[in-house]
């Protein structure tokens, strides 16, 4: 017995490695890989100087709307405007209405030259005199005031702060928080333009150095925790990098142990996540990294339905914020991982896949008919297999070969290998 | 007390013998059960299964007995229930028991021992600690809680159920068999009526035997009548008969007529008590044409509750007739039965006449179906067991035009709107009665009514579940109307907000024979697809529902759009003024057109204000309200709703009342 303990012990010892770390004898050494990833910013270095494409460019902006990021002085100007020709019209006794750009998916486009969703030009009008709309009306004046007082102060409050000014009328914070977009339409500015942030939700770290607010921040000497990115992409100027890439992160344990085992030192790169579906602040300030540094985007995200899906609300935009997709989407992402091919290519045992539910599986279907998926034959494949397999595993599935097996080996052979969609 | 011998002898049997049958096969010696025994061993068949169901029950009993008996003579009922608590010493001075005082303490289940009381003192020491520190805090005191007494299981409570109608009344020898015998009844026939088994006042009596070992009293007196009935009995289980302690006639001096019954059995009101107000509450809105007194008295005065659920209408429903049967719904034995209790002579009439339709071609061309065997001159008497089956057999697979819903006798919707209306002040009802369905040859109808909002209605669905006008209260999780309201129906495009408004859902069937689950009759199964589809036809209420929620909206919408007038125009007035600020101060024209800056300079020196804005949205606001209401007038026509009678109660004559006169009319103050 005791003998037999120790044969084994013995034999653990000799190929530990490989028993522990599948794959790491396949790793070449890390200034291989290096190379390799300097060929690919290169490229996307080259790739981004053509012009990207706007809806003028394609004769769309008639059909399309698109809103800008407008001066604090143009929307003060603009919301002034608006309310002198509602006075106007409640003197001539008509009372007065809104006329709301419709923001519902009937009213939604995807544009496959842009990559994006944008909205169509379809509007409802919003009158006060009626039952139906009154309440929503309301509130539409009262955030235009609120918006108003913000410009005139120069001032950002979050959405929480807007909600509160009057409870009572708004009674919760999804009205409130729906006509705020409403009012990005109508002005046709961005909601950021209207000095409206939401809380901090994505943070940051790596080979990036940028201004926040005059401060400059560091962030390879932010901890393990990185930097928080801030609410309001104004703020942040003068990003510098000898990063090669991007490396989005869905989730927040990921991102900790990357974070934790100085993956950016290793393979110079910037690690991003929003934990979970991205809010408007990560997606502006990772078109911004993308815009003005020219990297390349690569996204590790669960291997299920709704990793891909926050790999297109990156990508292409989420619906209810699709007509500001032009500022909020990253162009050119690409799907390093997990995806469904790996749980077989790297081993994945039985016990770390989950069985996907009916749900998983319908969203995974509706998916396939998506058109940002369909343009890419790449994906297309690999949530068919997700499909058919009915698995699915997340990014910690990875830690069955130890917990530091993701930064050690997997994304190291990832990168090697240039398996990226 | 004899159940004991019997669970002495075989306890396993006796917790398994659920059939009805009375014989009960034992090893050694053959011996018969009464039912009346199998009864007081299975009483929670017939809900009795603690005291404080016991209680509810009984008080249901006796209730629908009484409306039974007094719309069987076309009265208005008038049902008084009283319900008395009795302590344990005048209980036991009524059964010539004398109080023993506890001489061994220690013998008792409520015995607190030394270690138990330590920690009851230790324990209400920290009470009295908080409590005087929430009191230096300023804190709302909480009363302290009273001792919880721990009720052994010798500290039962008694109660006297006494319930007076104004029904038919019994006559006057049928009195001992009528409540001493089990399973004898007068309403086997085959017939809508709230009781059926003939179980209920018995199972009263057989209850108050086991737990109180008192006689029921009964009075009654009929119509026509010089005298009362009084009869004062107990029932010998084993035996299943009447045991008479006095049966006597005595003078009737207010010439009433129906029945007076009083029976002590044991209960507990503290837990039932919601459920048997419930029970009056909701029997008050399925029969709002009788009036009920309900009344509680306890040694503690603050304890008593007495409601008067007044007359609403006078307006009573048919009385349900006596129907054939279907046949469909018939089966072997009951064939037999029908035969042997036919006075018909011959097969033809017999199909004719004992059962609903089948007309006499159609009776012709079924014995011609049934083979060479049969035919129309056959006595019917001389069938053999064959040719029975053989008939069984055709009626099972031979097509029959649906039983009518004629013998059925539905609250109506007119009934049913005003209970609903009376007991729960709803803001809206809308009530629809389905036409007649048919379950195994079983005519049944769906009545609903749909309310919203209301005094001491809580928010989401409220369920008020009726089977043949009566109330069902347990069980609801699993009833089909429940089930219906939960799952099937979509009550967002009903325009309203399942977990939000107050709904109240009035489901009522009624049938000749209501497929109950279970033993109780508490609950109708979800599996019977007749009668789901049949409930879910309160969709046919949307179309009124929605009407009524586009009356109310037409009378709040001025309202409604008035309400936010300050709001709106606030915001658009702080606008202005802020830009006519800018504009003034710092000269900066921005570039606005000159009529805009007009405006924005009418701001500044006070011609436009915001009580200027707020008018002027006002009166859109009305314009707008008169053109949807002439609107809303052309299309839906001046047609309203069918005018109702008011019912007014009658008085009782002899009021003093001060007349006030104006040409016009008269004001009369009752004193």
């Amino acid at each position: 017995m005791a003998e037999k303990r120790k044969r084994r012990r013995a034999d653990s010892d000799s190929d530990d490695e490989s028993v522990r770390l599948p794959f790491k004898n396949r790793l070449k050494p890390d200034a291989a890989i290096l190379s390799i990833l300097k060929t690919l910013t290169e490229a996307t270095k080259s790739a981004s100087t053509s012009k990207t494409l706007t809806l003028s460019d394609l004769d769309l902006s008639s059909t399309c709307r698109e809103v800008t990021d407008l001066a604090l002085s143009s929307v003060q100007t603009e919301i002034q405007t608006l309310a002198i020709s509602l006075a106007k019209s409640i003197l001539a006794g008509n009372g007065f209405s809104f006329s709301v750009p419709s923001r519902a998916a009937t009213n939604q486009l995807y544009v496959p030259e842009l990559d994006r969703i944008v909205l169509k030009d379809k509007s409802s009008i919003r009158p006060y005199a009626s039952v139906s709309t009154v309440r929503k009306t309301t509130i539409t004046t009262r955030i235009l005031s609120l918006i108003h007082q913000l410009s005139l102060k120069n001032i950002h409050v979050t959405k929480r702060d807007l909600f509160y000014t009057d409870v009572k009328l708004f009674q919760d914070q999804t009205q409130s928080d729906a006509v705020l977009d409403d009012v990005s339409c109508i002005l046709g500015c961005t909601r950021s333009s209207l000095n409206v942030v939401a809380a901090e939700k994505g943070v940051v770290v790596g080979r990036l150095i940028f201004s926040d607010n005059g401060d400059m921040i560091d962030c390879t000497k932010m901890g393990i925790g990185g930097k928080a990115i801030p609410p309001n992409i104004d703020r942040v100027g003068d990003m510098q990098s000898d990063a090669l890439f991007i490396l989005l992160v869905e989730k927040d344990a990921a991102y900790m142990r990357l974070a934790e085992d100085r993956f950016y030192n290793r393979f110079p790169c910037i690690i991003v996540t929003a934990k979970g579906q991205p809010d408007v602040a990560t997606r502006l300030f990772l078109r911004k990294m993308k815009m003005e540094l020219k990297l390349p985007v690569l996204a590790l995200v669960d291997s299920d339905p709704y990793g891909l899906k926050i790999l297109s609300v990156y990508g292409c935009g989420s619906k209810n914020m699709s007509y500001d997709s032009a500022n909020l989407t990253t162009p050119d992402i690409k799907w390093l991982g997990i995806r469904p091919s790996d749980l077989d290519k790297y081993k994945i045992p039985e016990q770390c896949r989950l069985a996907m539910t009916e749900q998983d599986i319908k969203t995974g279907k509706d998916l396939l008919e998506e058109d940002f998926v369909k343009k890419n034959p790449g994906w297309v494949e690999e949530l068919n297999l997700m499909v058919k397999t009915k698995q699915k595993a997340e990014i910690q599935a990875l830690s069955t070969f130890g917990f530091q097996y993701l930064s050690e080996v997997y994304l190291p052979l990832k990168l090697q290998q240039q398996d990226w969609l | 007390m004899d159940s004991g011998e019997s669970s002495e002898e075989s306890p396993a049997q006796a917790k398994k013998g659920k059939s009805k049958t009375p014989r009960k096969p034992k090893a050694s010696v053959l011996k018969q059960k009464s039912p009346a025994e199998f009864f007081a061993e299975n009483k929670n068949i017939a809900g009795f299964d603690n005291p404080g169901k016991s209680l509810y029950t009984t008080v249901r009993e006796l209730v629908e007995n009484a409306l039974d008996s007094a719309e069987s003579i076309a009265e208005l009922p008038f049902v008084e229930v009283t319900i008395e608590e009795i302590n344990r010493t005048a209980f036991n001075s009524m059964i010539g028991l004398i109080d023993r005082e506890r001489i061994d303490e220690a013998l008792y289940g409520d015995f607190e021992t030394a270690k138990a009381r330590e920690k009851r003192l230790a324990k209400e020491a920290r009470f009295q600690e908080t409590q005087a520190k929430n009191a230096a805090l300023g804190k709302k005191v909480k009363e302290p809680t009273s001792g919880k007494a721990i009720k052994g299981r010798g500290e039962a409570s008694f109660y006297r159920v006494t319930c007076k109608d104004n029904g038919r009344g019994m006559p006057h020898d049928d009195i001992p068999n009528m409540f001493g015998r089990v399973l004898s009844g007068t309403k086997y026939g085959l017939k809508q009526t709230r009781g059926k088994f003939g179980l209920g006042a018995k199972m009263a009596l057989i209850w108050s035997k086991m737990s109180t070992g008192l006689p029921i009293e009964i009075s009654s007196s009929m119509k026509n009548q010089n005298y009362t009935s009084f009869c004062r009995l107990d029932i010998d289980i084993h035996r299943n008969i009447p045991h008479i302690h006095l049966h006597e006639k005595r003078d009737d001096k207010e010439h009433w007529h129906g029945a007076e019954i009083q029976v002590v059995i044991e209960g507990n009101w503290t837990t039932y008590r919601s459920k048997i107000l419930h029970y009056m509450r909701q029997m008050a809105v399925i029969t709002p044409y009788a009036q009920f007194m309900f009344r509680f008295i306890s040694n503690t005065s603050d304890k008593n509750v007495s409601i008067r659920f007044a007359r609403r209408t006078d307006v009573m429903p048919a009385v349900p007739l006596e129907t054939k049967y279907h046949p469909s719904a018939v089966d072997l034995l009951l064939i037999k039965r029908l035969i042997g209790e036919t006075s018909k002579l011959n097969l033809l009439q017999f199909l004719q006449h004992e059962f609903v339709n089948i007309g006499k071609s159609h009776a012709e061309r079924l014995i011609g179906e049934m083979g060479p065997d049969f035919s129309s001159k056959t006595p019917v008497k001389s069938l053999t067991s064959q040719q029975i089956v053989r008939i069984h057999q055709l009626f099972r697979q031979a097509k029959f035009d649906d039983p009518s819903g004629d013998c059925l006798s539905p609250a109506g919707e007119y009934n049913l709107r005003l209970g609903i209306i009376k007991e729960l002040n709803p803001d809206m009802v809308a009530t629809y009665t389905a036409s007649a369905q048919v379950f195994e040859g079983h005519p049944f109808i769906v009545e609903a009514g749909v309310s919203l909002g209301g005094k001491d209605v809580k928010q989401g669905l409220n369920i008020f579940r009726f089977a043949n006008r009566i109330p069902l209260l347990f069980e609801q999780g699993a009833d089909v109307v429940t089930r219906t309201a939960m799952k099937r129906i979509n009550w967002n495009s009903y325009k309203i907000n399942q977990t939000q408004d107050k709904i109240g859902v009035f489901v009522s069937i009624v049938s000749t024979k209501i497929p109950f689950k279970g033993t109780g009759k508490e609950y109708i199964g979800d599996d019977i697809s007749e009668i789901a589809s049949a409930v879910k036809c309160c969709t046919q209420l949307k179309s009124k529902i929605v009407k009524r929620i586009q009356a109310r909206e037409q009378q709040e919408r001025k309202r409604n759009l008035s309400k936010y007038i300050a709001d709106a125009t606030g915001a658009i007035y702080g606008i202005l003024k802020e830009a006519s600020q800018l504009h003034a101060n710092k000269k900066k024209r921005l570039e606005i057109k000159d009529e805009d800056a007009e405006l924005l300079q009418k701001v500044s020196s006070r011609l436009i204000t915001k009580e200027i804005l707020s008018e002027k949205l006002a009166q859109h606001v009305e314009q707008v309200d008169y053109e949807m209401a002439m609107e809303y007038a052309t299309q839906s026509g001046v047609r309203e709703e069918p005018r109702e009678d008011i019912y007014l109660q009658s008085l009782e004559p002899q009021m003093n009342f001060v007349d006030f006169h104006s040409p016009v009319f008269v004001f009369r103050l009752f004193q």
